[in-house]
């Protein structure tokens, strides 16, 4: 039994045991909750510890670890594949710790509590099913048990007077957006030939690989799956879903929603998408990349405008998802491999932030901006804790989000110039700008609050802890995610980026030479003298001698005599 | 043992920050004492390094050395690429690599930054000591040296990076640190404001600098400064002039250059040991650092705006400083007026003489800033020179540092200020005339100000009550201003500029130059004295008309400020040329000027962004489910359940179909 299944199986078995417990045994249910999140993160944590990078260069096949294989129906080839590899790694731990933190935060829900814990469980166990599994039903189906109880929870537990509107939209656009995705996914799998029929995505990328898709068929299928995947992570113009959802949402199913669910879109494009049609994703991404300004740039500005925390958080997350698509529109593995870092990093600090909100809320019964202000002196751990989340969404080094968007943009530079300094302005500068004005308005001044106080014990202010060091820790050493990612996302580069003009993209694949040994060490006398002619930068014929004598050596200590 | 060094080096802060916020939170004497001795320690560290540098010499080359002292040069580094680069000391760890991208994670000390790590450690340490008296009694005290811990870090680590994103990183989280430590007091609106108002005009130089940096790794693969001025000297203009200035654009945000200097008088908001710190010794120097780091970059284009700038910005801030009232701000003016200074000269291509201004401006505008703060401590935290006089009387050690700084400051010799503004006025009347009268005004205008600050505060009537109370500060913070002064005094003499001359020049590895203190470790007597006599009097011999320009524009100020200010109760200049001293005193109307702009463009354009949310792009969502809805009610009218409209619509049906069918 892989541990995969244990991790996404414990919460739906939670699910299950929590309704079968009496209503009234509030203690029981909250433990059986929190003990299912917490062994899923446990067991994420130990998976996460024993895999190793897998070993790059020359991949023809996908690699995964942990795989765990049942044939369920031959007859359509459908089955149960999971299996783990760089990019899903991140994001299951990262569900999973997420989602022990928002079962922990969850102890305000006063009515209603065991519904409340088996839609959570059912979420959790979904979203994290969906990014385990290797089969395209099970992969579709686990997102839909994720995404169906959003609407009960936002419509019983939701806070504000539109919360009824926010979860009709939020539900039938999301919806929407899946629909797209099955029709593409269905269509991908009707191009297979009908006695090899499979829906397993090893087996479908290993087809596509040596019988490409026809180039009709990858016409209409590509923006299927684009625009479907698309409105899954909030692309612009389809975000307007996401702020008044996640402002009306219950703290814990922001946090997961914002944290994890919404990481799906993005993974299936990754996954599925632009490695299997990539003469379609070619003529696409420009498209793309353009679309990401407006996430970036757009929303930056709406978020400057709004007066609700929530959706001021809310319209930072849709603008952090820009990042990611550009990330996927640059058709690299630098690109890419950022894409991938910045989900995990936007989950944890999607989740923070949304905690951290959803205590003031409790505190405070208000998030107008404009009531607020002083709150430093009265609430220091909230304060800083949130203090330094808001910095880390607008770059800040020191946490995951940054190494992950200098990825993207290092990445992206080869192809769209422009695009990537209008997104390094959105960044610095429009982000800068109203998450500082947001920390003037709420956390510094001075203003009495009576009765409102940090949280009491240390137990209780350990989600909001968890969450803040594992983003400090990425930030801090990326290479702890990194080394998995870009080992599995160089394959899919490669066969992303193999029906683009820019074929011979230097920030793609070109192995570094302290990886290659044999080009490792220049002579002395040369040293850091070949340069990669800056005159021609695409010459397909020698790229991989130019750029690899590049990179320097590692510097020695002097030695002492 | 000494490769580990500059690791301890950059850690120690770190670790000393995190001690102090997870244990001595309640604990104000343990927080300073953790602090303090973190960056002592340092200190000492440096020290070591420079110490071991020289020894690597002295055992074992002894013979060659002296073999070679004929011609005046010693063999000072290793061999092959790190000689090349004079680099003594580097080491480095793979931080994150994907595709082509490789990002090391090192250390590398070479005579520029070693000489920073002094000073940075050196520094640091009196203004800890100092603040350790200053802040007591504050509610923030252990936060405070949390702060200063976490900024030491950064700082040490933007000196000893050895790649662009690594230098950016610690940019970033000095720009961080600073932004927590000007709003050190949030309670107070001003501060909050000041703070926001640092970090985003920061950030603005850090969107050009970025994209400089994205640029530069394109055109060569590599984000390493070693490589990088191999592959520079090769291709000169690899990067083209825009490259060069948008390198340039973040040291004009940090160093508070035109047109981002607003926010480096704001930030005066923070403590004076912040002010010191921060804002005049070592964040603002981090700027000039960088750009005498990568020279290499900037093509003769570039380097021309460089200098204009830099110029531009010293005179700018020198007239704004005439009609300050504030001690601290004019402080930061002068500070301001420096560094333009300091750019001025390493655009034109005068890098030593930069980083020699760095080091003495660092020492004098230190103890300067440190002296107001124990002036502003006596007088029960009032600011407004206005409101003090007759201060000699009251604390004297204080004053007599104090004029020292100032003299420094002005230029008089043989103070150490004297010698490294005279190298830039060698160095503009070598290169560009108007840029040396700009500077020699510039210097007029330096005693003129600061004089001003001196008789008003320290000399002349009292001019209120709190001067009867004002007493002279305790010895932890009297001593650091002592310590300052020597450094102040002797600094110009260390052979600074030299040290540094041959790593910017790209001259051969075994071109350098040994100061006279070297050679009295080496136990070489007589050349020791050669060295120091030519270092004394170096200006009169290399340059002498720009020393006398110099010299005459101090006397000019001196008068001026002396006859004006003497025995002055008012400041006499706002009536004599009132539209002058008010544009003077409202500095221009920069920041009027930049919040128009900000409201403008960003603001409009966010009004424009909601506006389209709310009412273009959400009411497109729901006419779609509008319009489902009512697709649906018009389908319903077909639900009559009345079974003649049924049949009626069954017959209509079926013809339909027989049409179609027959049709084809």
């Amino acid at each position: 039994m892989s541990p995969l299944t244990l991790i996404f199986g414990l919460p739906l078995l939670a699910a299950l045991l929590t309704a079968l417990i009496p209503r009234n045994f509030r203690f029981v249910i909250r433990c059986v909750a929190l003990l299912a999140t917490f062994s899923s993160m446990v067991i994420a944590l130990v998976m996460f510890c024993k895999c190793h990078p897998l070993d790059p260069g020359g991949m023809i096949r996908l690699k995964f670890l942990f795989e765990e294989t049942h044939q369920w129906s031959p007859a359509i080839g459908f089955g149960y594949h999971v299996g783990v590899d760089g990019i899903n790694l991140g994001l299951i731990v990262m569900g999973a710790i997420v989602a022990f933190a928002a079962t922990f935060v969850s102890r305000r829900i006063e009515t209603r509590e065991k519904e409340f814990y088996i839609l959570l469980m059912l979420m959790t166990g979904g979203i994290l099913g969906a990014f385990a599994s290797l089969d395209l039903v099970c992969f579709y189906g686990f997102h839909e048990l994720a995404l169906v109880p959003t609407f009960i929870m936002i419509g019983v537990w939701g806070r504000g007077d539109n919360k009824n509107f926010a979860a009709y939209q939020i539900t039938l656009y999301l919806s929407a957006g899946a629909l797209l995705v099955l029709l593409g996914l269905l269509a991908l799998y009707l191009q297979l030939p009908p006695g090899n029929r499979s829906f397993d995505i090893v087996a479908i990328t290993a087809y596509f690989q040596s019988h490409p898709i026809g180039a009709e068929a990858e016409r209409w299928i590509f923006p299927l799956l684009l625009f479907g995947f698309g409105i899954l992570v909030s692309l612009w113009p389809f975000h307007t879903w996401a702020p008044p959802g996640y402002g009306a949402a219950p703290t814990a199913t922001a946090m997961l929603h914002a944290g994890v669910i919404k990481k799906f879109g993005l993974y299936g494009l990754i996954r599925i998408a632009l490695p299997l049609m990539p003469a379609a994703a070619a003529r696409w991404v420009p498209i793309l990349a353009f679309l990401c300004l407006g996430n970036i740039i757009y929303c930056g500005l709406v978020a400057m405008r709004q007066r609700n925390l929530n959706l001021l958080i809310g319209n930072s997350s849709v603008a952090h998802m820009g990042f990611a698509f550009l990330g996927l529109a640059s058709l690299s593995t630098i690109g890419m491999s950022g894409t991938v870092l910045i989900m995990v990093a936007h989950g944890f600090l999607a989740a923070l932030t949304f905690a951290l909100s959803g205590y003031l809320d409790e505190e405070l019964k208000t998030l107008e901006i404009g009531e607020m202000g002083g709150l430093l002196r009265h609430l220091p751990f909230i304060g800083t804790a949130m203090i330094m989340a808001m910095l880390a969404g607008c770059g800040l080094p020191g946490f995951a989000n940054f190494p992950g968007e200098m990825m993207v943009l290092f990445g992206s530079w080869h192809r769209y110039p422009v695009v990537v300094v209008i997104a390094l302005w959105g960044a610095l500068v429009i982000g800068g700008v109203y998450m500082l004005r947001a920390i003037r308005n709420i956390w510094h001044g001075a203003k009495p609050w009576p009765g409102i106080s940090d949280p009491a014990s240390a137990w209780r202010k350990l989600p909001f802890a968890l969450l803040l060091a594992c983003l400090i820790a990425l930030g801090c050493y990326p290479r702890l995610l990194t080394d998995c990612i870009r080992s599995s996302v160089e394959p899919i580069a490669r066969m992303a980026s193999s029906g683009s003009v820019l074929k011979d993209n230097p920030a793609n694949t070109i192995p570094h030479p302290a990886e290659n040994p044999q080009l490792a060490a220049p002579k002395p006398g040369e040293g850091g003298s070949a340069i990669r002619n800056p005159q021609s930068p695409a010459n397909p014929a020698a790229t991989i001698p130019d750029a690899a004598n590049v990179s320097p050596q590692p510097v020695p200590p002097m030695p002492t005599r | 043992m000494n490769e580990y060094l500059p690791w301890i080096i950059l850690f120690l802060p770190l670790l000393a920050a995190v001690m102090i916020w997870l244990f001595c939170r309640k604990d104000p004497a343990g927080s300073a004492a953790i602090s303090v001795t973190a960056v002592v320690a340092a200190f000492f560290c440096s020290v070591m390094l420079l110490a071991a540098g020289a020894m690597h010499y002295m055992e074992g080359d002894e013979f060659e050395m002296m073999a070679r002292r004929s011609d005046s040069l010693f063999e000072w580094f290793g061999p092959d690429m790190m000689a090349r680069h004079f680099v003594w000391f580097g080491s480095q760890f793979t931080w994150l690599q994907a595709g082509t991208l490789y990002v090391p994670f090192g250390v590398s000390v070479d005579p520029m930054s070693m000489f920073m790590l002094l000073v940075v450690t050196g520094v640091g340490s009196l203004i800890h000591i100092f603040s350790m008296a200053y802040m007591k009694g504050d509610r923030g005290y252990s936060r405070f040296f949390t702060c200063m811990s976490i900024f030491a870090f950064s700082m040490l680590g933007v000196v000893l990076s050895n790649n662009f994103l690594q230098l950016f990183i610690f940019w970033e989280l000095v720009g961080v640190s600073s932004y927590m430590l000007i709003g050190f007091w949030y309670e107070r609106p001003a501060a909050a404001d000041a703070a926001k108002k640092a970090f985003l005009t920061n950030r603005v130089g850090d969107f050009g600098f970025l994209a400089g940096i994205i640029m530069i790794w394109a055109a060569t693969g590599t984000l390493e400064f070693g490589p990088l001025q191999d592959v520079f000297v090769k291709h000169p203009s690899l990067v083209g002039t825009i490259g060069g200035l948008l390198i340039f654009c973040g040291a004009v945000g940090k160093s508070a250059q035109f047109p981002l200097h607003v926010w480096l008088p704001d930030a005066m908001e923070g403590p004076t040991p912040v002010s010191a710190l921060i804002h005049a010794a070592t964040m603002v120097a981090a700027g000039v650092y960088m750009i005498c780091r990568v020279f290499f970059v900037f093509d003769p284009t570039a380097q021309t705006v460089i200098a204009w700038i830099g110029g531009t910005t010293a005179l700018l801030a020198a007239l704004i400083a005439i009609q300050q009232n504030d001690i601290k701000r004019i402080l930061a003016y002068s500070t301001l007026s420096q560094l333009g200074y300091m750019v001025m000269a390493a655009g034109l291509s005068a890098q030593p003489a930069a980083m020699f201004h760095l080091a003495t401006h660092a020492c004098f505008k230190a103890l300067l800033f440190l002296g107001a703060g124990s002036v502003i401590h006596a007088m029960s935290n009032e600011q407004d020179i206005w409101k003090m006089g007759r201060l000699r009387d009251k604390m004297p050690a204080t004053t007599r540092t104090f004029l020292i700084g100032t003299l420094a400051l002005c230029g008089l010799p043989p103070l150490s200020g004297f010698y490294s503004k005279d190298a830039i006025l060698a160095a503009a009347a070598g290169k560009n005339q108007v840029l040396f009268c700009i500077g020699v005004a510039v210097a007029a205008l330096t005693t003129f100000y600061m004089f001003r600050l001196v008789l008003v505060v320290f000399w002349g009537g009292a001019k209120s009550d709190l001067t009867a109370h004002a007493h002279e500060s305790p010895r932890t913070m009297t001593w650091p201003l002592i310590g300052l002064a020597i450094a102040s005094v002797v600094a110009g003499v260390l052979g600074i500029q030299q040290v540094l001359e041959p790593q910017f020049s790209m001259a051969p590895a075994d071109s350098s130059f040994a100061p006279w203190w070297l050679c009295l470790m080496l136990r070489d007597g007589g050349l020791a004295m050669s060295q120091l006599k030519d270092a004394v009097l170096e200006p009169l011999l290399v340059a002498p008309v720009p020393m006398l320009c110099g010299l005459g524009a101090i006397a000019l100020g001196f008068l001026a400020a002396w006859g004006l200010y003497r025995n002055a109760a008012s400041d006499p200049l706002p009536e004599n040329l009132p539209t002058m001293c008010r544009v003077l005193r409202n500095k221009f109307y920069f920041d009027e000027l930049y919040a128009w702009l900000i409201a403008c463009t960003l603001d409009a354009l966010a009004q424009v962004a909601g506006f389209a949310d709310r009412y273009i792009l959400a009411r497109g969502i729901r006419f779609i489910s509008g319009g489902t809805d009512l697709f649906g009610r018009g389908l319903r009218l077909v639900q009559t359940g009345n079974l003649q409209a049924y049949a009626l619509l069954t017959a209509a049906g079926i013809a339909l179909a027989l049409w179609l069918m027959l049709r084809s």
